[in-house]
């Protein structure tokens, strides 16, 4: 009689204990409410993982964190998995108000403000890396902060400058833009052909490119330039420059 | 006379009544046609952490520098992920250079002084989880994994140079937890230099394991 009791209690305990550590809300999370009428959950992020269980109507989860397209989602019933953000669409708050879940799309590429930037390009013959960071005043306008390294057969350069960017059209798909700036120019000759000093020049920049959305925080974009080195010998030097990138806005 | 006059301004009164009631109901018929009978619903954004972010650091690593023999590579890199399918990364990376067979069978003085034996690369590249899946460990646990290809480019700094490089490679990352994982990863640094007199083109292997954490 004695053990029956004990391992009735013992019983109740466990079941007290489950229900406590399925129904308190993890940290962070946030409670909504499903209005749509199923979704899939996934054991992983991704498409390819295997779908173990469907959300119903009606039903209360957690949202916990968010990885690219994915959140992952937690049950009163304990059950944790991801769910695709597309499925997300119908999910309300506590006061009854739609929760969302926002993907940066061409709306935000366009009210950007920071954006960080990579390019690949020729520095007349040389293999050049770029690095970009800009901040658009408006529409129209924007200022960029630019890092060059190139290497080359007979020399290596580093270029800094800062430029004044303007997008005439900035609501065309493919958007051109004109380029003014000034910077520092330094060369650094390759040491195995003769033993030389590095050149610091200033360099007057101008430029045009064309900018493209290509989806989510990426932009595409294409660029020629003209650096123009103000030296200290008898002639000034021309640079002519391409480069192929990309801008991520922050 | 006066009776015409009141009579007038009576009928100018009704009349003037009768258009503004008229016209209160036009807009009354309007208004119910047209006020849609909606509430406007809230939205807010989800208050939920992102982790697209994960940094790497890669402690186990070996990298073959062609004629300069294997050494240990110390490493980090930093990733953001675009979507399920693609992220690109950032990656540094530091070894030592060997002696080329060409000093140790000659013996002659070195060639690169210990300053420039030292090799540090940095690069940017983009990669595509080809294969996204689960290992299986024992009965117990499903892993998440990825195997990833990867290739990118960037700069190597060695013996006083910098040199243009491509790299190309592919990886393996297996997800202890969601925010937890362990990386293998293979790379060929392509660049060419010109210690020996002549340009050559030269391949670079490096493998190296790594945690990685995201956020």
């Amino acid at each position: 009689m004695s053990a029956r009791v004990h391992l009735y209690f013992f019983c109740m305990a466990l079941l007290l204990c489950g229900t406590a550590a399925a129904q308190s809300p993890p940290e962070d999370a946030e409670e909504v409410t499903l209005q749509a009428p199923y979704v899939d959950v996934y054991t992983g992020p991704g498409r390819g993982y295997p779908i173990f269980h469907a959300l119903e109507y009606g039903e209360t989860l957690w949202l916990l964190k968010r990885r690219t397209d994915w959140v992952k989602v937690s049950t009163r019933r304990g059950i944790t998995g991801w769910v695709r953000i597309a499925d997300l669409g119908e999910i309300y708050g506590e006061d009854d108000e739609q929760v969302v879940l926002p993907v940066p799309d061409y709306r935000d590429y366009r009210t950007q403000d920071f954006h960080l930037g990579f390019s690949y390009g020729d520095f007349d013959g040389a293999s050049s890396l770029g690095m970009t960071l800009g901040y658009r005043f408006t529409a129209n306008i924007s200022a960029e902060v630019r890092a060059t390294q190139a290497v080359g057969e007979f020399s290596d350069s580093q270029t800094y400058q800062v430029a004044v960017v303007h997008q005439p059209f900035p609501d065309w798909r493919l958007s051109p833009y004109f380029m003014l700036g000034t910077g520092i120019n330094i060369t650094s000759p390759n040491a195995t052909i003769v033993a030389t000093e590095d050149r610091r020049d200033t360099a007057m920049l101008t430029g045009v490119g064309i900018k493209t959305h290509l989806s989510r925080r990426f932009a595409l974009r294409a660029e020629l330039a003209n650096h123009y080195l103000l030296t200290s010998r008898e002639n000034n030097q021309e640079i002519v420059e391409w480069k192929l990138g990309f801008d991520v806005f922050l | 006379m006066e009776t015409g006059f009141r009579r007038f301004s009576v009928i100018i009164a009704a009349s003037l009544l009768a258009s503004a009631a008229w016209a209160q109901e036009d807009d009354d018929i309007l208004g119910e046609i047209i006020s849609p009978d909606l509430e406007r619903r809230e939205i807010r954004e989800a208050q939920i952490d992102s982790e697209n972010f994960e940094i790497t650091v890669f402690a186990g690593g070996v990298m073959n520098v062609e004629d300069f023999g294997s050494n240990p590579l110390y490493g980090a890199a930093l990733a953001y992920h675009i979507n399920e399918d693609v992220f690109m990364e950032a990656g540094y990376g530091q070894t030592e250079l060997g002696e080329s067979s060409f000093e140790r069978l000659s013996g002659s003085a070195p060639l690169l002084t210990d300053e420039q034996r030292e090799l540090s690369y940095y690069n940017l590249s983009l990669a595509w989880n080809l294969f996204p899946g689960e290992y299986f460990l024992f009965d117990r646990w499903a892993l998440n994994s990825n195997l990833y290809l990867i290739g990118g480019i960037g700069s190597t700094d060695f013996a006083d140079e910098e040199h243009f490089t491509y790299n190309v490679g592919a990886g393996v990352r297996v997800l202890a937890k969601d925010w937890l994982a362990l990386r293998l990863d293979v790379r060929d640094h392509i660049f060419e230099h010109e210690i020996f007199g002549e340009a050559q083109n030269t391949n670079n292997l490096s493998a190296q394991l790594g945690i990685s954490i995201y956020f």
